[in-house]
């Protein structure tokens, strides 16, 4: 058993136990994109970083392939973390608006507007798929190709895997593509009414076009009364 | 091939070796690295070959072929020994003079290495600046060995190291050795190598342990690692086999990229030899420890040089990292431990050994021991591959041993660490180059790769060309390195095209923090480090492109537009008239010119031309478009009167009335184009002409009256009101002009004092400050020079009071006295040039320090020889007094010319009338409106900036018009910019190929010596009408990238696809 403190709680777990198994068990919430049951870590949205170590040894990790060691101290919400995950959040608003998942972590996360660049992008490269395809329906059908900004996922030279079945797994897993917010976004508005109490659709005319993942949504109902 | 099975056997093997060594035996060593092989050397070698074997040398001399020695600056380049002779620039016509010479033990004395600023000969490299700095312990062996010859190895000491492991050390004992050397890893991070040896050691797996050698070198700029891999294979894998008996590993791996030919060969013929002698494989040397080495090409992502991408590179997967804990060095290559280092760090192992660990701690400073070699690239004179201790200050490597900037351009900051590292200013280079002090710095150390940047590099620029690098190299995994390095370089390309907000610097800056602390690997956690470290060093600079938008590096393309037009301060389309002359239309290209520029006449002969110091033509290796020569044949061809200028506003009878202080360039541009905006302008000047400093400072043979007259009468019209022989101060007051009606005021009295050179005497007879003596010949001939004359400084003014002198008629002889070098003379070289033909003498390095008078009059100077020390923070080499060098100079007359201010003539009065002056005796301003502390006060031109060149005068004219008629409509003054790119297309002229290879720039025209020297008639003379179309062909056009109608209507079709 391995002793370690988070957010200050002490708490035994057991050998091989990721940061993020641990705060989940705590109930403590970590938000992540590219982590799922049954699959195996990767560490690619950094949505999931937290703070470990202190003082000038302090630093950020991501949670879910961070293995829990001997004494270590971690915090998952400090300043530096919520800064860090408003960030990321925004960049991934700002390539991928169209995710009513994102739209939600925006609302949980306070963002009301991004400073970029507005693109929309269908895939942030998180990787479920490839794992889903992988390591649950044994196919390995699809995988990552090119680095950097090139990077994308597919099939070798985009012939149709044999090895597919065709299975859906990848999609059914996707957080951008499979949920999507479907309004008609003027430019670097968003939305979030899910789950914000004020959406911005309320006071803003050009909202009129506008069809929600939630149709109807609360706040249009409130508003057509 | 004789083999080694037991340490006697070794013993013998370099007992038979040496014998063989004839230490008196003639050679001659060419470097073979791949940048002298670029430069030739593979030529240069068959001809030698050829020559030895044609003349049956072969008994005499011998040919060595070895890897990079480091000056590639120089290449190729031949040694000779035993003589230690370096020939540099080589080519296959003098090989074999060098051959000669070296058999008759003689110098070809044309080839030897000659400093290009001391003209110093070296005979010997060790005396040569550039090595002679350095401390080489592991790149001087490159130069002993050919990599390709085991055997030369050994006689150079190769393999003692291992024999002495293997003869006397445990593998503990080595361990503790290289401990207590304090070797920190040279990959860049500076881990502590004997550290992560240990940790390996200790790992109890019996199913094997790893060594891998990183060699996949993929900073821009830095190869250091491919020249120790390509000159000297055998060191790494000595080290190597040391590392391995060290830590008890069996299996090694030199990772290499696949970018390298030439080192992979050199290492694959080095493992075979090695292998054949006996000394990798099994039970080496009859110890029963066996190790073997592999290679494993790269296939050139930059991220596999990070450690755990490595791996999974090694193992046969996609290079991704993967986090750590944990670390290599327990679960590396198939889950085994593995320790990795750098080619360097290997090649120190076999020093540490052979040297003694608590010797090889005594190089460099604790903590930071041993040499580092460094790849110093970018803008220096002595590009190369240095080694030097470590602790050694940035300084000493740029300006020492790299020779300084290669141009007249001033260093401005090192980038060290590759994409991954930041870059340090100039005022920074005081700081000791070791691990922590780098990084408290901003940047890292990297592997050594180091970038030297000057005034021609944009920062906004690096920063993006640093991003692109990563946002293709990183590898994806990440979203904040894969998203957030792609964010920054489109933010960095919109600063660079102009588009750029001050809230983007605040996002750029939030942004690349939070990649630096979110991201996995050590890429991403550095890739932000171009981006913070350029911020926090040249802020100045980014905003300048963002609210000036102006790129000071002439970098930035979509901001600069056609640099010549860029460069101009009046922003003369000088493209458009170089193009109209190139087909023959003058009158176009005369107005054009006049179009931005009310004086072209007097420009054409006295400007500065900023424009053909950031042409293209010469920036990218030629030499520039003479523009200045074009601008004044067609002023010499087309009348002002062809150009009538648009009035904006009609005059109406109770128009506003400005008073303009001054009738010199600034004030006349000022009333001209106040004039053409509807308003009654006044001008006020002292003498009893108009002209200001173009009649009182500039001589008639540069610029000739007439041409100054003609021009100020065009600008002259009905509006404007010249009141001569009326001084601020004694004849007006700027209350009585407000009393008056005036509703602005305009001060352009100019700069009319010379600074004194603070001496005892200065005020005797004989001795004049260069403007007095100037205005005194200019406005009133009075000839005040006579006999031997004497001029201290190296500005124009100096140069002008010079030739000025030469030609008055009691004059013998004149000479220029400077305290520095000719080549850092402020004033233009083509002047320099001219008063050197016409007999002026120009003594340098020398500073006065007593006036010398007999009865009151003026008899010589004292003066004291100077040396060229330090650099100081213009990046220029201070002038040092050299004791008991003190000499007397027999003068009649001297002429101070070190500087102009406003002096109190001028300023009395504005400080009089509540304006603000600053210490230099000018004007204080604001920069952006031109308005002096007193509403509706003005100012523009010398009285501002202290003496300055014509055009900046015209340019400040220029803009306080604008700005006075802002203030008189009650507008806002400081408007945002706006960068001005070429918008006239003017159809290029079609060049034959055969001409253009033959383009050569036009020679300035001059009278001949005899006929110019002792009077003042123009020198220069115009260019003929042939000569004028041939050289605006010249222009490379770069206003047609914008201009151009294909360009504008691609530019449509992208953004309507968007």
């Amino acid at each position: 058993m391995i002793t370690l403190q988070i957010n200050g709680l002490q708490v035994k777990v057991e050998k091989g136990t990721t940061l993020l198994e641990v705060a989940k068990f705590l109930g403590f919430p970590i938000p992540t994109l590219c982590h799922m049951e049954g699959l195996s870590p990767y560490g690619a949205c950094r949505l999931c970083v937290v703070e470990i170590g202190e003082r000038s040894n302090a630093k950020l990790v991501s949670s879910c392939t961070y293995l829990a060691e001997e004494g270590l101290k971690v915090r998952t919400a400090s300043a530096r973390v919520v800064k860090a995950r408003k960030m990321i959040i925004e960049l991934l608003l700002a390539s991928s608006p169209q995710s009513k998942t994102i739209q939600d972590l925006a609302a949980a996360y306070e963002i009301r507007q991004q400073r970029f660049k507005q693109e929309y992008e269908d895939c942030i490269l998180c990787g479920l798929c490839v794992r889903m395809c992988e390591e649950q329906m044994m196919a390995k059908a699809i995988g990552f190709r090119g680095r950097g900004e090139n990077r994308s996922i597919g099939t070798p030279f985009d012939v149709q895997a044999e090895a597919c079945r065709l299975c859906g797994g990848c999609m059914y897993v996707c957080p951008v593509c499979s949920l999507r917010c479907t309004y008609n976004e003027p430019e670097k508005a968003i939305c979030g009414a899910c789950t914000n109490l004020s959406p911005p659709c309320l006071d803003k005319e050009q909202f009129d076009d506008m069809m929600c993942y939630m149709d109807p949504c609360v706040a249009c109902e409130i508003t057509k009364d | 091939m004789f083999r080694v099975s037991s340490i006697e056997d070794l013993k013998d093997l370099f007992e038979i070796v040496s014998r063989d060594v004839d230490k008196s035996r003639l050679y001659i060593v060419i470097c073979a690295g791949t940048a002298c092989q670029a430069s030739g050397s593979n030529d240069i070698i068959r001809v030698a070959k050829k020559y030895i074997l044609q003349n049956q040398l072969l008994d005499t001399i011998s040919l060595k072929i070895t890897g990079c020695h480091g000056f590639c600056e120089m290449g190729p380049f031949i040694l000779t020994e035993p003589q230690g002779a370096f020939y540099h620039k080589v080519s296959t016509e003098n090989i074999c003079r060098i051959i000669d010479a070296v058999i008759a033990n003689d110098y070809v004395e044309e080839l030897l290495y000659t400093d290009p600023q001391t003209n110093e000969k070296y005979y010997k490299q060790s005396d040569i600046p550039f090595f002679k700095k350095q401390q080489r312990t592991i790149f001087s062996m490159n130069q002993e060995i050919d990599p390709i010859r085991i055997y030369d190895y050994i006689t150079n000491g190769g393999y003692k190291a291992l024999g002495k492991v293997f003869s006397k050390l445990s593998p503990e004992q080595v361990l503790e050795e290289v401990k207590v050397s304090g070797l920190r890893g040279r990959g860049g991070a500076g881990f502590p190598t004997g550290l992560k040896w240990e940790m390996l050691a200790k790992q109890s797996i019996n199913s094997g342990k790893y060594i891998v050698c990183n060699a996949d070198e993929g900073d821009p700029g830095a190869y250091m690692d491919r020249s120790l891999l390509e000159g000297n294979p055998h060191i790494i894998i000595e080290g190597m086999i040391i590392g391995a008996y060290a830590t008890g590993s069996n299996e090694g791996i030199v990772y290499v990229r696949n970018e390298y030919p030439l080192a992979i060969k050199h290492l694959i013929i080095a493992l075979r030899q090695v292998r054949d002698i006996g000394l990798l494989g099994e039970n080496i040397l009859g110890s029963g420890f066996s190790f073997d080495i592999r290679i494993v090409k790269g296939a050139g992502a930059f991220v596999c040089g990070e450690e755990t991408a490595l791996i999974r590179s090694i193992e046969g997967k996609v290079g991704e990292p993967r986090q750590r804990p944990p670390y290599p060095v327990n679960k590396g290559i198939n889950g085994n431990p593995t320790v990795i280092n750098n080619v360097e760090t290997w090649a120190n192992i076999v020093f540490i050994i052979n040297l003694g660990a608590s010797e090889y701690a005594k190089t460099g400073t604790k903590g930071n021991s041993g040499t580092k070699i460094f790849s110093l690239v970018g803008k220096i004179k002595n590009t190369g591959l240095v080694e030097v201790p470590m602790g050694i200050t940035i300084k000493e490597i740029v300006y020492d041993i790299g020779g300084g900037p290669p141009g007249k351009a001033k260093i401005k900051a090192v980038q060290t660490g590759g994409p991954s590292g930041g870059c340090i200013p100039v005022r920074k280079f005081d700081l000791q180059i070791d691990y922590d002090s780098l990084a408290k710095a901003g940047s890292i150390m990297g592997s050594g790769g180091m970038i030297v940047m000057d005034e021609n590099t944009c920062m906004v620029d690096v920063a993006k060309y640093f991003m692109n690098f990563l946002k293709e190299e990183s590898c994806g995994k990440c979203y904040t390195c894969r998203k957030g390095t792609q964010r920054m370089y489109e933010i960095l390309d919109d600063i660079s095209k102009g588009k750029g907000t001050l809230e983007h610097l605040d996002l750029l800056e939030e942004l690349a923090l939070v990649v630096k602390d979110t991201t996995m690997c050590g890429l991403g956690q550095t890739a932000s480090n171009p981006v913070l470290s350029t911020l926090h060093y040249f802020r100045d600079e980014y905003e300048r492109h963002i609210i000036q938008k102006r790129c000071d590096a002439f970098v930035c393309k979509e901001l600069v537009g056609a640099p010549c037009q860029a460069a101009c301060p009046v922003g003369t389309e000088a493209w458009r008239y170089v193009a109209h002359i190139a087909r023959g239309e003058y009158e176009q290209a005369y107005i054009a010119i006049r179009e931005a520029n009310p004086f072209p006449s007097v420009c054409a002969r006295v400007c500065d031309h900023q424009c053909e110091e950031h042409c293209r033509a010469g920036t990218s290796g030629g030499d520039p478009v003479a523009i200045r020569l074009l601008k004044r044949f067609i002023t010499d061809r087309i009348d002002p009167s062809r150009y009538k200028p648009k009035r904006t506003t009609v005059i109406k009878k109770d128009a506003p009335q400005v008073a303009v202080i001054g009738a010199g360039p600034a004030g006349l541009t000022s009333a001209h184009y106040l004039s053409l905006k509807g308003y009654k302008v006044t001008i006020f000047e002292a003498e009893d002409k108009p002209g200001g400093m173009l009649f009182c400072a500039i001589p008639s043979y540069r610029l000739p009256r007439e041409t100054i007259k003609k021009e100020i009468v065009s600008l002259l019209d009905e509006n404007i009101t010249l009141k001569c022989n009326t001084a601020l101060g004694n004849d007006i007051t700027i209350d009585q002009l407000f009393n008056e009606g005036y509703k602005a005021v305009m001060l352009a009295m100019g700069a009319h004092k010379s600074r004194p050179l603070g001496l005892e005497n200065e005020d005797a007879d004989g001795v004049y400050p260069s403007i007095e003596f100037l205005k005194a010949f200019n406005l009133r001939n009075e000839q005040l020079a006579k006999g031997r004359v004497g001029i201290i400084g190296g500005g124009n003014s100096a140069i002008d009071a010079a030739r000025t002198a030469l030609r008055q008629k009691d004059v013998i002889s004149v000479t220029i006295l400077y305290r520095r070098t000719r080549e850092e003379m402020p004033a233009f070289a083509e002047e320099i040039e001219a008063a050197d033909q016409e007999g002026i003498k120009i003594q340098t390095l020398v500073t006065p320090t007593k006036v010398i008078t007999t009865n009151d009059f003026f008899s010589g100077l004292e003066c004291i020889n100077n040396e060229l020390g330090d650099t100081d923070s213009s990046g220029r080499r201070r002038p040092i007094p050299i004791k008991g060098t003190e000499h007397f100079i027999k003068l009649d007359t001297l002429i101070v010319a070190i500087s102009e201010d406003s002096g109190i003539d001028c300023i009395g009065p504005a400080r009089s009338s509540k304006i603000e002056v600053t210490d230099w005796n000018t004007v204080k301003i604001d920069q952006n409106t031109l308005l002096t502390s007193r509403p509706g006060v003005f100012a523009a031109g010398d009285v501002v900036t202290g003496p300055n060149t014509v055009i900046q005068a015209i340019a400040a004219g220029k803009k306080a018009a604008e700005m006075i008629d802002h203030y008189i409509k009650g507008e806002k003054m400081d408007q945002p910019k706006k960068h001005i790119l070429p918008q006239i297309y003017v159809e290029p002229f079609v060049v034959e190929l055969e001409d253009a290879w033959q383009a050569e720039r036009i020679e300035t025209p001059r009278k001949s010596i005899e006929k110019r020297k002792r009077n003042f008639a123009e020198v220069e003379v115009t260019i003929s009408d042939e000569e004028a179309r041939r050289e605006a062909q010249r222009c490379l056009r770069c206003d047609l990238e914008f201009t151009q109608p294909q360009y504008i209507e691609k530019e449509c079709i992208t953004t309507e696809g968007k």
